[in-house]
C-alpha cells in the first residue's frame, strides 16, 4: 500500500524549529520581571536617599498588602484566560457593608465580616454563573456586576462615608502585632492570601484545571475538565478576595467610603501583569504576582521618593512602565513556541 | 467553442526540498470550458492550483494567458488578471446582505465616499438575474440561506469581481444533493456566459458530469487529459491509480455480532443525516468520507461538541446523552481524540500532565505530586513509545507523530471503552503512521473499541476491521475491511 500523503509537500517542507531557542526564550521571558524588579530598586536606591531606608521598605509591603489581597484572586481568574473588573466595586460594597451592619444596625461581631465576604463571593459566583450558563463573556457579566455593586454600595450608605468600623475590620487593615512599630496585620493578611493562593495553584488538582483550562479549553474539555466548574470557581475565589480586600481597607482607611476606588482594579491588573502572568492565560502564578506587586510598589513608592519628581507625573510614569511591560509580554508571548503542527 | 486556450501551462515543475511536487506538466484551459482536475491526495493538484493562483510564485515553466507569457506575483495579481479562486471553506460573511457579500471589499459608492445601496441592490438583482438567481433576495443577510447557496454567492462573487477563470476546491463536499444539483446548474449557467473552470474534486461522478476535459495527475505528472464524454469513473480510478482496478463492491454488511461497546441510531443534524452504526469489542470501526462528508461532525456530536437533532447513543447497554464537557462522555467509557491535536493536546505543558490530566480525579488526593503522576504516566508513555521518551518535555516539542502518541497514551492507562480518534495520522510520515495504527490496533486487541474518523484512505484500510462510508452526510456503505480496497472506496464517494 502506499501513502500518498508523504508526497504532499507542505508537510513534507515544513522544517523543525531549533527547540533550544525557544526553550531560552521562555527561560528569559519568565525572569523579565525579576530584571525589571532589581533595576528599579537599584536606580532608586541610588537616586533616592530615602529609598533604602527600613521604615520606607517597611512602607512599599503595607502599600501593596491591600493590592496583594486583590491580587490573590485576580490571579485565579486571569490564569484561565478570563478577566474579573468587579473587584473594586465589590470591595466598596463589602466594606460599607460590614460598616453599615455594624454601625447603623448594631450587628455583633464577626457577623459583619462574615457578611461581607459571603456577599462578595456570592457576587464572585453570580458573575461566574452569567458566564458559563449564559455565556456572557466574562468581560461584560464581570462588567455588569461592577455596576450592580456599585449601585448597592450607593444604596446602602446613602452617599454617607461611615467611620464607626467594626474592629476586626480595622484590626486587619491597620492593626500592628507587638506594640505600636510592630508588624503590621494588614501584611499578614496579604501574605497568607498570596500563599494559600499559591499552595492550591502548585500543589491541588484543581490548581492543575486552572492552569490546564487557561492554556487550552476545548483541550481541556476534552481531557474531561469541567471548564465550566472551573471558571466559576475562579470567579468565585475573586470575589471573595475582593470582599476581603473590600474590609480591610475600611480598616486601613478608618471609614466605609459610598464609593469604589477605580485605581483598585487597574492597579491590581497591572501588577499580576507585570508579574508575567499572561492576559490569554495558562502561564504564570502567585510567585509572579508576588513579584508584579513589589514592582509596582517600589515604583510607586521610589517616585514618591524622588522630590524632582512632580508627583502629579506619578501615574504618567506607572502607565509608561506597565504599557511598556504589556507590550513585552505580548511579543513574547506571540514568540513563544506552542504548536508545531499548525 | 473557442479552440484558442485562454490559459496556458508549459511544462511546469516545482521541487520542495527533494520532493518532485509536479514534473512538466502541461495543462490549458479553453474559453467557456469546465475542465476538471483529479488525482489522489499528494499527486500535485493543490500545487498546481497555487500556481495558477498566485500562491507560489517560483516554478519552472511557461503560464500563458490569451497567450502571452505572465507571472503572479499574489493572489492578488491573479484576481486583477480574471482569475479567482473558490477555496473549499466558504470565505462568505452570513451576517451581511447577498448584494454586500457579492461586492465583498469592492462596495459601490456614491461621488461622497458612501456605500450606493441602491445601485449595489440593483446590480445585484441584475447579475443574479442573468445567472438565473433571481429568487435570491439581495437584501437578506446570507446567513438566512443553506450553505449551498452560500456557495453559489462566493461563486458568484468572483464573477462580479470580473474573474474569466474561477477555480474551484472541492466544491461540492459539503453540499447536500440538492445542493449539488444547484451548483451543476449554475457551471452550465457560467459556460454560457464564456466563463471556464478549474473543477477540482474527489467525486469522479460528478467530475464526468461537470467537466468538458478532464486531466489526471499522478505523482506530480499528467497522465493523461480525456475529454468528458469519453471517460467514466472507473476508467479514471484506473488512470488516477496507475493500475488495473477492481472496484466490485464488496457484499454490504447489515448487522455486527458480538458484545455492543457503541451504538448509534438515527442520528441527524443539519450536516449528517440518519447515521447509523455500532462498535463491538475488540473492532475497530473505521468511517470514511471526503472531506466535508460530515463524519468529523459526527465524532464531534458524540461528545456534546456538534449539536444533533435527532437519533439516540448508547454505551455498552446505557442511553448516552453527550453533554457540554467530556468528562461526561469519559465516565461513560467514551474518549475522544480529534483531528486537531492542538485542541485535544496541552502543547506548553509536560507530557506526562497530559497524560495524567483525565485521571487526575483517580490520583485520589487533592494534591497530585510528580512523582505520583509520573508513575502513573510512565508506563503508557513507554507502551507508544515516545521519542524523545523524556516525560518533562512539552507536548509542543514533538513531531506530530510523537504528539499523536501522547494523545492516546492518555487513554492507555485507564481505558475508555470505545476510543474515538479522528483523523488519528494527520500529517505524519510512513514509520509514524504504521506506529500510531499499531498502537490503536493493540488497543483493539486488548478488548477494546476504536472508531476512527478518517478522510485518508490507506488509514481506513490499514486500521479497520469494519468500514462505513459516508458522502454527503449520509451512509452510502459498510463492509467488511477484507473486503475492500482503495478501488471501491474511491468509487463510493
Amino acid at each position: 500500500m502506499t501513502t500518498q500523503t508523504e508526497k504532499n509537500p507542505e508537510i513534507a517542507v515544513s522544517p523543525s524549529k531549533p527547540l533550544i531557542s525557544g526553550v531560552w526564550m521562555r527561560r528569559i521571558t519568565a525572569l523579565a520581571p525579576v530584571w525589571t524588579l532589581l533595576a528599579l530598586a537599584l536606580f532608586f536606591s541610588l537616586t533616592s536617599q530615602t529609598f533604602l531606608r527600613p521604615v520606607n521598605l517597611n512602607n512599599i509591603l503595607s502599600q501593596i498588602s491591600t493590592l496583594a489581597i486583590f491580587a490573590t484572586g485576580m490571579t485565579f481568574v486571569l490564569l484561565t484566560g478570563e478577566i474579573d473588573l468587579s473587584i473594586a466595586a465589590v470591595a466598596a460594597l463589602t466594606g460599607m457593608i460590614s460598616a453599615y451592619l455594624f454601625a447603623n444596625l448594631k450587628v455583633q461581631e464577626p457577623i459583619p465580616l462574615l457578611v461581607a465576604l459571603g456577599t462578595g463571593t456570592l457576587m464572585g459566583f453570580l458573575s461566574g454563573i452569567a458566564s458559563t450558563r449564559f455565556r456572557i463573556p466574562t468581560f461584560m457579566a464581570t462588567l455588569a456586576m461592577s455596576l450592580i455593586a456599585g449601585g448597592l454600595t450607593t444604596y446602602l450608605s446613602k452617599g454617607r462615608t461611615i467611620s464607626q468600623l467594626p474592629e476586626v475590620a480595622v484590626f486587619l487593615g491597620s492593626g500592628r502585632i507587638g506594640g505600636a512599630n510592630g508588624f503590621r496585620v494588614l501584611v499578614i493578611v496579604a501574605a497568607v492570601s498570596l500563599l494559600i493562593g499559591y499552595l492550591v495553584l502548585k500543589y491541588t488538582r484543581f490548581g492543575r484545571y486552572v492552569y490546564m483550562t487557561g492554556a487550552s479549553k476545548p483541550a481541556a474539555r476534552l481531557a474531561g475538565v469541567n471548564t465550566n466548574i472551573i471558571l466559576t470557581a475562579v470567579l468565585t475565589i475573586s470575589g471573595f478576595f475582593a470582599g476581603l480586600a473590600g474590609v480591610v481597607s475600611t480598616g486601613r482607611l478608618g471609614s466605609a467610603l459610598p464609593d469604589a476606588i477605580p485605581s483598585f482594579l487597574i492597579d491590581t491588573i497591572g501588577a499580576v501583569v507585570l508579574g508575567g502572568t499572561s492576559l490569554s492565560g495558562g502561564r504564570g502564578g502567585m510567585v509572579q504576582t508576588l513579584i508584579g506587586l513589589l514592582i509596582y510598589g517600589t515604583l510607586r513608592n521610589g517616585l514618591d521618593n524622588i522630590p524632582s519628581i512632580d508627583p502629579l507625573l506619578k501615574d504618567v510614569i506607572t502607565g509608561i512602565v506597565l504599557f511598556v511591560a504589556l507590550v513585552i509580554n505580548v511579543l513574547l508571548a506571540g514568540r513563544a513556541p506552542r504548536d508545531k503542527t499548525a | 467553442m473557442n479552440a484558442t486556450p485562454i490559459l496556458q501551462l508549459r511544462t511546469i515543475s516545482k521541487r520542495f526540498g527533494n520532493i518532485q511536487a509536479l514534473d512538466h506538466v502541461d495543462f490549458d484551459l479553453r474559453e467557456g470550458e469546465t475542465h476538471a482536475l483529479v488525482g489522489e491526495n499528494g499527486a500535485g493538484k493543490s500545487t498546481l492550483m497555487r500556481i495558477l493562483s498566485g500562491v507560489y510564485t517560483e516554478y519552472d515553466g511557461e503560464f500563458l494567458l490569451d497567450g502571452k507569457p505572465v507571472h503572479l506575483h499574489s493572489p492578488h495579481d491573479a484576481l486583477g488578471l480574471g482569475i479567482g479562486m473558490i477555496h473549499q471553506e466558504l470565505s462568505v460573511m452570513p451576517e451581511l446582505s447577498v448584494a454586500e457579500n457579492l461586492f465583498l471589499g469592492r462596495q459601490l459608492t456614491t461621488r461622497w465616499g458612501t456605500i450606493d445601496w441602491k445601485k449595489m441592490y440593483n446590480t445585484a438583482e441584475q447579475e443574479l438575474a442573468r445567472l438565473g438567481f433571481e429568487h435570491l433576495d439581495v437584501r437578506q443577510p446570507l446567513g438566512k440561506y443553506a450553505l449551498g447557496t452560500q456557495q453559489v454567492v462566493e461563486v458568484l462573487r468572483t464573477i462580479v469581481s470580473g474573474a474569466r477563470v474561477i477555480i474551484m476546491d472541492e466544491p461540492t463536499s459539503a453540499l447536500s444533493p440538492a445542493e449539488v444539483e444547484r451548483l451543476i446548474q449554475l457551471i452550465d449557467k457560467l459556460r454560457e456566459d464564456k466563463r471556464s473552470i478549474i473543477y477540482i474534486s474527489h467525486f469522479l461522478e460528478e467530475v464526468v458530469r461537470v467537466a468538458d476535459r478532464i486531466t489526471v495527475l499522478r505523482d506530480g505528472q499528467k497522465v493523461a487529459t480525456l475529454d468528458a464524454a469519453e471517460t467514466n469513473t472507473s476508467h479514471l480510478i484506473s488512470l488516477i491509480l496507475g493500475r488495473e482496478v477492481n472496484a466490485t463492491l464488496p457484499p454490504a454488511v447489515t448487522s455486527a455480532d458480538g458484545h455492543i461497546l457503541l451504538e448509534v441510531n438515527n442520528l441527524t443534524s443539519d450536516v449528517f443525516d440518519d447515521v447509523s452504526f455500532k462498535v463491538n469489542k475488540g473492532e475497530v470501526l473505521g468511517i470514511y468520507g471526503a472531506i466535508g462528508a460530515g463524519h468529523f461532525d459526527l465524532a464531534r456530536a458524540l461528545f456534546g461538541m456538534y449539536r444533533f437533532d435527532s437519533g439516540d447513543i448508547t454505551v455498552d447497554g446505557h442511553r448516552f446523552k453527550p453533554k457540554h464537557s467530556a468528562r461526561y462522555a469519559i465516565q461513560h467509557g467514551l474518549a475522544y481524540a480529534i483531528e486537531s491535536r492542538r485542541k485535544s493536546l496541552l502543547m506548553d505543558e509536560a507530557i506526562y500532565r497530559n497524560v495524567t490530566l483525565p485521571h487526575l480525579n483517580r490520583i485520589g488526593s487533592l494534591a497530585p505530586r510528580q512523582s505520583q503522576e509520573l508513575k502513573l504516566a510512565a508506563p503508557a508513555i513507554q507502551m507508544v513509545n515516545v521519542q524523545p521518551p523524556d516525560p518533562l518535555n512539552p507536548v509542543g516539542a514533538l513531531s506530530g507523530g510523537n504528539q499523536q502518541k501522547v494523545a492516546i497514551a492518555r487513554w492507555l492507562t485507564f481505558p475508555p471503552k470505545v476510543l474515538v480518534m479522528s483523523e488519528p495520522t494527520r500529517g505524519m510520515d510512513v514509520g509514524a503512521k504504521s506506529e500510531v495504527l499499531s498502537i490503536l490496533r493493540k488497543f483493539r486487541n486488548d478488548g477494546y473499541g476504536v472508531l476512527v474518523v478518517s478522510s485518508e484512505p490507506e488509514t481506513i484500510l490499514t486500521v479497520s476491521d469494519r468500514v462505513i462510508v459516508m458522502s454527503h452526510g449520509r451512509v452510502v456503505a459498510h463492509m467488511e475491511n477484507k473486503d475492500l480496497n482503495k478501488d471501491v472506496l474511491m468509487r463510493l464517494l
